[in-house]
């Protein structure tokens, strides 16, 4: 306990840093009334990092790590894709690239009753919002929002799914815009990004699908004016291509 | 039961529809067009006969090695080839771990047809003693990660996994002359298998009953596809095998269409992983010279006690004047000579400082040439400057110069057979001096340490 009392100096060189599992993030008793985010966990008198990542705080109290991976790690008011994988009397179950299935009661729509569960199919893409995400227990999931309205959740008709890391699809819903999307601004597209890493784009044409997914998938490493300079290249490509044909 | 839900792959209603209305118009989800290859990736281990390969996401390693059997009955002087397929449950969640499967069972059989009935590995070379002893050539083929294109990839495993590979060589030895004597591959060179052509596996995935077509299916246009084909080519035209195992029915004009395709196709990989190869092989010859200078390199270390300075100095003035001899002429003697003297002052104080370097200017013997003098320092501090080819050629001589010296000493064969190859290239290089000043005077030889003592 002795070594715990120079942790408050130790806290604050590592913000920003990048942490792994097991170091000890901050001496909790000099802090009060702490808000700890994903990837952190307290345990006893420390707070430990459960993940590699970078440690960000925000005054006055709130800590979490940003991290990226491939696996998704349901946490409560994440929305996200999901495939639908099977069904029984009271939920659909779900697969969110997590380790454990999730639950979506079959009444968890706008206006859901028992009598008019909507039909979903083995392999319907749904964008949902996480309910309940406990460890060791199945996440439950939920299609309304907080006051019950479909909110623009529900079934993804037509388009096209792609994987990504975690961490890509953070720095796509990012503010303000992630260059690789402002890049398309003067095409249309649809695109839901789920925080588990799942991506969906539709466009009006297949090629513009192609292209637009491409561009993400290869995005995630590079920086601003690399992302502006790629989307630059491929759309000229495809316009000659285009032309060609 | 759940849990094996949750740890599947699973594919959307939404990619499936889109996969197969891009290919109605022949667009491909990763941008490729349909005759396209992903980018094919081939590298070597260090031991001869292993081989990884990635085509795009897919990843396989080949590994090749062979024993000594008793040949079948029916072919007494025929060697045997058998292919493993390991599906490691890394590569894909759908790989169970035991027993192959139906598709495991394929892959292994496809690639075994496509080598053994065209001919292409000559079996006959592999035989010993007709009925007695015979080589067994084992490829076993290790999938690593599944992205699509399990048989070309492994294909290609195999095949630069095999033309790496070399068998040790063998003679009839033994008292009654009968008796097989494998040799140490650092006795002999081991030599390489006869591979008379490459039979290269091409696959096709047929969509939307049979109206499209592609190459090279990734692991999703794989989950969709109606129907898969495979064609063995080698780069003469010539057909090894063609494979299809139920599917969606395409008709006769489209088959002969795939083999028309897979005909140059299969030219382009024999000549990639042709490249690969001879690389490969240049690079483990260039390993083979530089290995007898390991026999050496205990030399270098020798204690402060055993170098002097004017043994140094002698050493290093010989390399001046091969340096200076056969040293290109872009620098000049001058701006060597510009440097300011300060910086290389030869006196007993840098002797360190010379050992230091020894790895960078000489990994040669330290105190041997009696015919040198004292080191110019110009030489000290060019030698770092310049360290090009030249000195290379030096290091060379001033190696196959001591193995002469010590061929009494060393017993190994494959010194011996080295000696022969580096002695004839010393003696194209060497002009003032001969192989006689290598070998010192038998009234000189007892001082010198022995590379076996110098060690110590």
């Amino acid at each position: 306990m002795d070594g715990q009392l120079s942790a408050p100096t130790q806290a604050t060189s590592l913000f920003d840093q990048t942490v792994i599992p097991g170091d000890i993030i901050v001496d909790l008793p000099s802090v009060a009334n702490l808000r700890v985010g994903s990837g952190l966990r307290q345990d006893c008198f420390e707070l430990l990092a459960m993940k590699v990542g970078t440690l960000r705080y925000k005054k006055p109290n709130k800590y979490w790590l940003e991290s990226s991976h491939k696996r998704y790690d349901p946490s409560v008011e994440d929305t996200i894709l999901g495939i639908v994988v099977g069904r029984n009397s009271e939920n659909f179950l779900v697969d969110i690239k997590s380790s454990s299935l999730a639950l979506l009661p079959v009444v968890a729509f706008e206006g859901g009753t028992k009598k008019n569960i909507p039909k979903l199919e083995i392999g319907s893409l749904l964008y949902v919002r996480v309910v309940k995400a406990n460890h060791g227990t199945n996440p439950e999931l939920s299609c309304t929002d907080a006051s019950g309205k479909a909110a623009q959740f529900g079934p993804l008709k037509e388009g096209y799914m792609f994987d990504s890391s975690t961490g890509l699809a953070r720095m796509l819903l990012s503010t303000p815009t992630c260059p690789v999307l402002q890049a398309f601004d003067l095409q249309r597209f649809k695109i839901v990004i789920g925080l588990n890493g799942r991506i969906w784009v539709n466009a009006s044409t297949p090629s513009m699908v192609v292209l637009i997914s491409n561009a993400i998938m290869a995005s995630e490493f590079l920086s601003a004016s690399q992302q502006a300079n790629m989307v630059k290249e491929l759309t000229d490509q495809l316009q000659t291509r285009c032309s060609v044909r | 039961m759940e849990q094996r839900l949750a740890n599947t792959w699973h594919m959307t209603i939404n990619e499936k529809k889109f996969i197969e209305s891009a290919l109605s118009k022949n667009i491909r989800v990763d941008g490729r067009s349909p005759v396209d290859y992903r980018q094919l990736t081939i590298k070597f281990g260090r031991e001869d006969g292993s081989s990884e390969v990635q085509l795009g996401e897919t990843h396989v390693i080949g590994l090749v090695s062979g024993q000594i059997v008793q040949p079948y009955r029916d072919r007494p002087n025929e060697g045997t080839l058998a292919i493993f397929t390991e599906f490691s449950p890394m590569a894909d969640p759908a790989f169970e771990p035991g027993r192959p499967g139906e598709f495991a069972i394929e892959l292994g059989r496809l690639i075994d047809r496509g080598l053994r009935e065209s001919r292409a590995v000559d079996m006959e070379s592999l035989c010993i003693v007709a009925g007695k002893s015979v080589w067994a050539i084992r490829v076993d083929l290790h999938i690593l990660d599944n992205g699509g294109n399990l048989i070309d990839t492994a294909n290609i495993a195999a095949l630069a996994a095999l033309l790496t590979y070399r068998k040790p060589e063998c003679t009839l030895g033994g008292e009654n002359g009968q008796d097989v004597v494998v040799h140490d591959p650092e006795v002999r060179e081991p030599l390489p298998l006869i591979i008379h052509h490459m039979p290269v596996a091409v696959t096709f995935a047929f969509f939307n009953e049979g109206d499209a077509m592609v190459i090279d299916p990734t692991h999703k246009e794989e989950a969709i596809m109606g129907g898969r084909m495979t064609a063995t080519l080698n780069s003469n035209g010539d057909v090894c095998a063609v494979q299809k195992a139920g599917g969606d029915g395409v008709s006769l004009s489209v088959i002969t269409h795939c083999l028309r395709l897979a005909a140059l196709k299969a030219v382009d990989i024999t000549s990639k992983i042709k490249n690969a190869v001879d690389s490969y092989n240049t690079a483990r010859a260039l390993r083979k010279v530089k290995r007898h200078n390991a026999l050496v390199a205990p030399d270098i270390t020798v204690p402060d006690s055993v170098m002097k300075g004017n043994q140094i100095g002698q050493l290093a003035e010989h390399q001046a004047q091969k340096f200076k001899e056969e040293s290109t002429k872009t620098f000049d003697t001058e701006t060597v000579v510009g440097i300011p003297k300060e910086t290389v002052l030869f006196n007993k104080k840098n002797i360190n400082f010379i050992r230091k370097d020894s790895d960078s200017f000489i990994g040669g013997p330290s105190n041997w040439d009696p015919y040198s003098q004292s080191i110019p320092p110009t030489f000290v501090r060019s030698s770092q400057i310049f360290p090009g080819s030249s000195t290379v050629d030096h290091k060379k001589e001033a190696r196959t110069m001591l193995i002469e010296s010590n061929s009494e000493e060393t017993k190994s064969n494959n010194a011996s057979s080295g000696l022969s190859r580096t002695s004839s290239m010393s003696q194209q290089r060497t002009t003032p001096k001969s192989l006689k000043d290598a070998v010192k005077p038998k009234s000189e030889r007892k001082n010198r340490p022995s590379p076996a003592s110098a060690a110590n």
